[in-house]
């Protein structure tokens, strides 16, 4: 019988995947668009949902961390 | 970040466009203090599948539990002490021998953070999310995941509210063994169905 594990050190979110992000800026944007959603639309996701459909729509080879500025960047512009 | 920092390699045009969106952001007051380092820090090392794996692991042990995490999945959990953005309105399918359920996302990147973290690159990128709706047994064939020509192979298209995440099968001979290492043997990719375990 091996011993018990615990929950808390079974392993990182990397386990059975990748790291979250590649970059710094990645990881920057990513934190923008959570603090726009969250300080500007009242946690309403869906305005940004949106940003990024059309984006990854219009350019479906790019890079999709760029996608993202791109979409952070259409709903900035759009703020009052 | 380069180790000594003293030659840093010119910003691109992309960590140029972030930053100007950073500075403008901080300006209007939309970004609090330590805000981007501490979003950074709960997504590299707080939210991720482990999170889905103890979910799982629990429904395989408590026949109630599992009960009630495929009648509100939200709400079973959050009885785990997990929610949060994209979670709102989780549904949890259930894998049978018959049924084997995959989750995409066809527009855009949509994938249950709370449970699973963000998605892994491949989840994001163009092929993925074609082809998963216009040839699911190819396509999870080629991604080492053959299923037997009968069973049936559902796919959830996360909409703009709803997000999927699939309950595996509990493998063969796992009788003896505790939660903790239930969730241990669950992986990130048989919880997006893209793996059986």
């Amino acid at each position: 019988m091996s011993t018990p594990l615990s929950l808390s050190d079974l392993d990182l979110p990397r386990r059975n995947g990748e790291l979250a992000f590649d970059a710094p800026w990645q990881s920057t944007v990513f934190a923008l668009a959570a603090a726009v959603i969250e300080h500007a639309f009242g946690g309403d996701r869906e305005p940004f949902r949106q940003q990024l459909i059309a984006a990854i729509a219009a350019q479906p080879g790019r890079p999709y961390w760029e996608s993202w500025t791109a979409a952070l960047e259409a709903l900035v512009q759009a703020l009052p | 970040m380069s180790a000594g920092g003293h030659h840093p390699a010119p910003a691109s045009p992309v960590e140029q466009r972030v930053a100007a969106l950073e500075a403008l952001l901080t300006e209007r007051g939309l970004v609090p203090e330590g805000f981007i380092e501490e979003i950074t820090r709960r997504y590299e090392s707080e939210i991720g599948p482990m999170n889905g794996a103890k979910v799982v692991a629990r429904a395989w042990v408590d026949p109630q539990y599992k009960q009630r995490l495929l009648a509100d999945g939200t709400a079973a959990i959050a009885e785990l002490g997990f929610g949060g953005p994209e979670g709102d309105h989780m549904v949890i399918v259930e894998n049978t021998p018959g049924v084997h359920n995959v989750i995409v996302c066809t527009l855009c990147s949509c994938y249950p953070w709370p449970v699973l973290g963000l998605p892994p690159a491949w989840y994001k990128d163009p092929p993925y999310r074609a082809r998963m709706v216009r040839e699911p047994r190819t396509l999870l064939a080629e991604m080492g995941c053959p299923l037997p020509e009968d069973a049936e192979i559902r796919v959830w298209d996360s909409s703009a509210e709803v997000r999927y995440l699939v309950l595996p099968e509990r493998p063969p001979g796992t009788e003896g063994i505790t939660e903790a290492e239930l969730a241990g043997l669950v992986t990130r990719d048989s919880m997006i169905g893209t793996a059986r375990l």
